[in-house]
């Protein structure tokens, strides 16, 4: 892979990487969420494949399979699983209206601009230039999780958080050790799977109702 | 020498405009499971059309008059001046701003006649149409802004030229993102599914229809053309935008007919997809309107960043 | 080989015990749960003995003053816990209990591990992994509440120790940029060694995200909102846990991280950032502990008190107030669990968490009254306990590091907390007893006397032990002194 072709196709998965993000505010319906995620986590997969042919390294190719696995095959299918448990999930009434919402997407995405200045300027490399990428997900995800009422788009927002950063991590320094990257994906997935069976307890507990009406516990 | 290129290429569009609208619909049609008619149709309809001497109501002020011959000079100045065929020469020395607000021209006088009617349509078509272009506008100076940064430049015909020379350039975040947000700008221009039916004469949701009631004859067959070319135009801007090959770069004769063949296909293999895809959507509740235009603003102001960040 | 052992001993004995625990009958399961935290503990004072000059290394393992410290903590809280643990799992059922004693050693063996990785990335995957062991302790009852506060528990937890790998990501990458390569990269023992190199802007960014992220889970205000949740909907003795090492464990990472972010950009903009933490942490404690009705949630806003208190005294960053601050770990971690046992003893004693519900239980239940009275003197910190000895500590570290200003703010808001806690305490314990709000069902519904049964009588014992050591603590420390000192010492970055 040539140098030029592999910077270009680094960018263009950092943009759909963000597109998926700004889709996920977007859209209501679970079904579209969990596509995206997929999406989104096979546009990570991307990047770190990318990466790994830039450093010509066995580890970072392995841990690029292993994010692979996890992100677009076994999150999404964790997340189907809660679907399945808590059907006509469908953001009803976000806190912030989605036009609202989007607004305030390029908002952050300005915001991760300036609060990622000291990595960019540390290796002016192509792919330390896209870290505001991952650090706009990261603050996305903020957002969804804060604005949502349902308890699978606050999943789906934690999911994002996890994504931006992970993203941030391939670009900024090429990964993070093979060890360290090994715990955060099985904490991730047990994370998932924590949040999965919550979610079917809270179903049970409280009906399909919002989080908001979450009140039981207040000063 | 080149002016003759630009005329050529303005009739180029004028002609090819009603056959864009003939594709969508046959292949619209076509895959509703109807017969549907032929590409050729609206070319038969406006022939028709203009034989056929216009009424006007009898409440109509000089904007009703006026409306179809603006429209119909907004579409043609574009089709002369920008890079469709050839980036060399007059077409091609168009500046996307300047383009931006040609349209723009033609959507308010054509706003204006529906309220010069005084029909109750006439002024729910405009009002709307307003509040669906002013959310659009914004959006297409953006993700054009988004486009020109790259070149240095909003001369559209440096753009295509720079897409052309330097295709690895087209896809990067930037594009693909401006892309989106000016396709949904472009649907939302041209009056598509989702944000407006063409095809339908609903009171509740027609808005370019509801505007254009109230004309006949040969007043209608300049709108309907007009529009007709709005399409075709914001079609190959795209098309040239976003797959610059086959743009004639020097005025060589060759290079000028295979430019002109690479802009027929490039145009109506748009317009069969557009077709596809309105099969596969539903019209949005004009109150959701907004979601979606922000949502494209959102998409050309990440562009912009995109712009600044990776390049 | 003693030290080898002594480093893999604290994590290896809870996860070994957390396997037996799958086979064995509940009791002996219990009682290797206990074996298991005193093995901790072992692990700590023989670490101590052996790290007073070098640390000791093994691979990603390392043991200096301030990780044995730490380990006596978790070992000693982890101790009482499990012990109290027993009589609490009486009346569950089997596969409850059998779920609690594996996910209880789980929980000790992920704090053994963050605190001693050397590896910052481990330490980040060891916090997390406490988040998601505990997320099925703290929704352990199924009921409405303890689902909620799961479910806030686990989603605010994940997202603030997701900023703080942030951090962790943006400290990588300065020592990357500084030549650093691989795993070692992330040493703390390297990082420490090369601050030299380090990129003062990038280190800036990653000490707010770690303070954010790393404070969430150790429940500084303002990020504190899943801490009373889950602190008062977890079974007691998981409580005692959470609030007396959890957040302490939290701590320690940012404490790690502050040794590091001190030397590259000055102590400056961290300590700014702790004391807005810390005021925050106490003006919340103190304004909502005065309308408390929960005696359960009363203790998790002592809890956020008392984790503002640290702050400020890490925030000082002298010696004196370090190692103040690490006493009041200790101290705060032993009074404070035996506070949440003796809680939940009344909780099933009564039957009701209102502390409006609960009168006169000095004359009913003389011995609970007298343990659950005397921990809430210890977290008041009264003499001679040895919270009292780390207050005093942290105020003449303030004043020595010139923030008088800031120690009377703080002290003022302590005051409040403490006529709060006071007031609500002296009204469970003394008036005339009232009967119970409904009365005791065959089988279910509250006993008769929580004390009644060998099995009570003996953890309370346990309990009583637990607050002899932290009173002993406030006025002799003996060998433990040396340890504290060089712990400190570490903790300010003069090692």
């Amino acid at each position: 892979m040539s140098d030029q072709f592999s910077e270009q196709l680094l960018n263009l998965f950092c943009g759909l990487f963000l597109l998926t993000a700004v889709g996920v505010l977007w859209r209501r319906e679970v079904s579209a969420l969990i596509t995206l995620l997929t999406a989104q986590g096979l546009m990570l997969t991307g990047i770190a494949v990318v990466l790994a042919t830039r450093h010509r390294s066995a580890e970072a190719f392995a841990i690029a399979l292993g994010i692979g696995l996890l992100k677009a095959g076994v999150v999404p299918w964790m997340l189907r699983r809660v679907r399945r448990q808590v059907p006509a999930a469908r953001e009803t009434r976000p806190l912030v209206n989605v036009s609202a919402s989007l607004i305030a997407a390029a908002g952050l995405t300005l915001v991760a601009y300036a609060a990622a200045k000291p990595l960019v300027a540390l290796a002016p490399s192509a792919s330390a230039h896209a870290t505001p990428v991952g650090i706009a997900v990261v603050l996305l995800g903020f957002f969804l999780a804060a604005t949502r009422q349902r308890a699978i788009s606050q999943i789906i927002g934690v999911l994002l958080i996890d994504n931006g950063v992970a993203a941030v991590a391939f670009l900024a320094t090429g990964g993070v050790p093979l060890i360290v990257e090994l715990g955060v994906s099985a904490d991730l997935a047990l994370a998932v799977l924590v949040l999965q069976i919550l979610t079917s307890r809270l179903h049970q507990a409280f009906g399909p109702t919002d989080l908001d009406e979450l009140r039981e516990l207040r000063d | 020498m080149s002016w003759v290129v630009a005329v050529a290429q303005m009739l180029l569009v004028a002609v090819l405009a009603p056959f864009t609208i003939g594709v969508t619909k046959a292949v619209r049609a076509r895959l509703e499971g109807r017969a549907g008619g032929r590409f050729g149709q609206p070319w038969r309809d406006l022939r028709k059309l203009l034989r056929k001497p216009p009424i006007s109501p009898a409440d109509a002020g000089m904007f009703f008059l006026a409306a179809p011959p603006v429209l119909m000079a907004t579409s043609l100045i574009v089709a002369f001046t920008a890079p469709f065929v050839t980036t060399v020469g007059v077409g091609g020395s168009a500046d996307l701003i300047v383009v931006v607000g040609v349209l723009l021209l033609g959507t308010v006088a054509l706003a204006l006649a529906g309220l010069d009617t005084g029909t109750a349509f006439g002024g729910m078509g405009s009002s709307r149409e307003m509040a669906i272009a002013a959310l659009v506008e914004p959006t297409l100076l953006l993700s054009v802004f988004a486009l020109s940064t790259r070149v240095g430049t909003t001369s559209l015909g440096r753009i295509v030229e720079a897409g052309a020379s330097d295709p690895a350039r087209v896809f990067t975040p930037t594009s693909l993102l401006a892309l989106a947000a000016l396709g949904i700008a472009v649907l939302a221009e041209t009056g598509r599914i989702p944000v407006d039916n063409p095809s339908t004469h609903l009171e509740l949701t027609m808005v370019h229809e509801a505007m254009t009631l109230e004309y006949a004859g040969r007043d209608l067959a300049q709108v309907e053309w007009a529009s007709a070319m709005r399409l075709t135009i914001l079609l190959g801007l795209l098309g040239n935008l976003f797959v610059p090959w086959g743009v004639a770069t020097e005025l060589s004769p060759g290079w000028l007919a295979f430019g002109a063949v690479a802009l027929v296909v490039k145009v109506l293999g748009l317009a069969a997809l557009l077709a596809a895809g309105e099969v596969f959507l539903a019209k949005l509740r004009l109150f959701r309107m907004p979601e979606l235009l922000a949502g494209s603003f959102a998409l050309a102001l990440l562009a912009v960043l995109a712009s600044t960040i990776l390049a | 080989m003693t030290t080898t052992l002594a480093l893999a001993a604290p994590a290896a004995a809870p996860l070994l015990a957390a396997l037996l625990a799958l086979v064995l009958p509940w009791r002996t399961a219990a009682v290797v749960g206990v074996a298991a935290a005193v093995t901790i503990l072992a692990g700590g004072v023989i670490l101590a003995t052996r790290v007073t000059g070098e640390p000791a290394v093994r691979g990603l393992v390392r043991a200096d003053a301030l990780t044995t410290w730490m380990l006596i903590v978790i070992g000693a809280v982890a101790t009482l816990a499990t012990a109290s643990a027993i009589a609490y799992l009486r009346p569950e059922s089997a596969v409850e209990r059998r779920r609690y004693l594996v996910l209880t050693q789980l929980f000790l063996g992920c704090m053994s591990m963050a605190v001693l990785a050397d590896n910052l990335g481990l330490l980040w995957v060891a916090i997390e992994a406490t988040t998601i062991v505990t997320a099925f302790l703290v929704g352990h009852r199924r009921t409405r509440e303890s689902v909620e506060a799961a479910w806030k528990y686990v989603v605010l937890c994940s997202v603030g120790v997701a900023i703080a790998f942030l951090g962790t990501v943006c400290i990588y990458a300065a020592s990357v940029a500084a030549g650093g390569s691989g795993a070692t990269a992330l040493n703390w023992s390297y990082l420490t060694g090369h601050t030299a190199g380090l990129d003062p802007a990038l280190v800036r960014l990653a000490t707010g995200l770690i303070l954010l992220g790393f404070g969430t889970k150790a429940g500084l205000a303002p990020m504190h909102a899943w801490l009373p949740d889950a602190h008062s909907q977890a079974p007691a003795p998981v409580s005692a846990l959470m609030s007396g090492v959890l957040l302490s464990v939290a701590f320690y990472a940012i404490l790690r991280y502050k040794a590091i972010t001190d030397a590259v950009i000055g102590p400056a903009y961290t300590r700014i950032l702790l004391i807005i933490g810390a005021l925050a942490s106490l003006a919340v404690a103190a304004i909502l502990l005065i309308a408390q009705r929960d005696y359960k949630r009363m203790l998790a806003y002592s809890s956020i008190e008392h984790m503002g208190l640290i702050a400020l005294g890490a925030a000082f960053g002298v010696q004196l107030a370090m190692a103040a601050v690490l006493l009041h770990v200790l101290g705060h971690g032993l009074a404070k669990s035996v506070a949440f046992c003796a809680s939940g003893r009344i909780l099933t004693t009564t039957g009701s968490p209102a502390i409006a519900a609960v009168r006169g239980m000095a004359a009913r239940h003389p011995s609970l009254a007298a343990t659950f009275g005397v921990s809430a003197v210890a977290l008041l910190g009264l003499p001679p306990f040895s919270l009292f000895a780390s207050e005093l500590g942290i105020a003449r570290g303030g004043f020595a590091a010139g923030h008088g200003w800031i120690v009377a703010v703080a002290f003022t808001l302590m005051l409040i907390a403490f006529a709060a806690i006071a007031r609500h305490v002296l009204g469970m314990l003394l008036g005339p007893p009232t009967p119970p709000a409904f009365p005791p069902e065959e089988g279910g519904g509250p006993r008769p006397d929580g004390t009644s049964g060998k099995g009570g009588a003996a953890s309370l014992g346990v309990l009583a032990a637990g607050l002899a050591v932290a009173a002993l603590l406030g006025v002799w420390l003996g060998p433990l002194a040396d340890l504290l000192d060089t712990a400190a010492a570490i903790a300010t970055g003069g090692r």
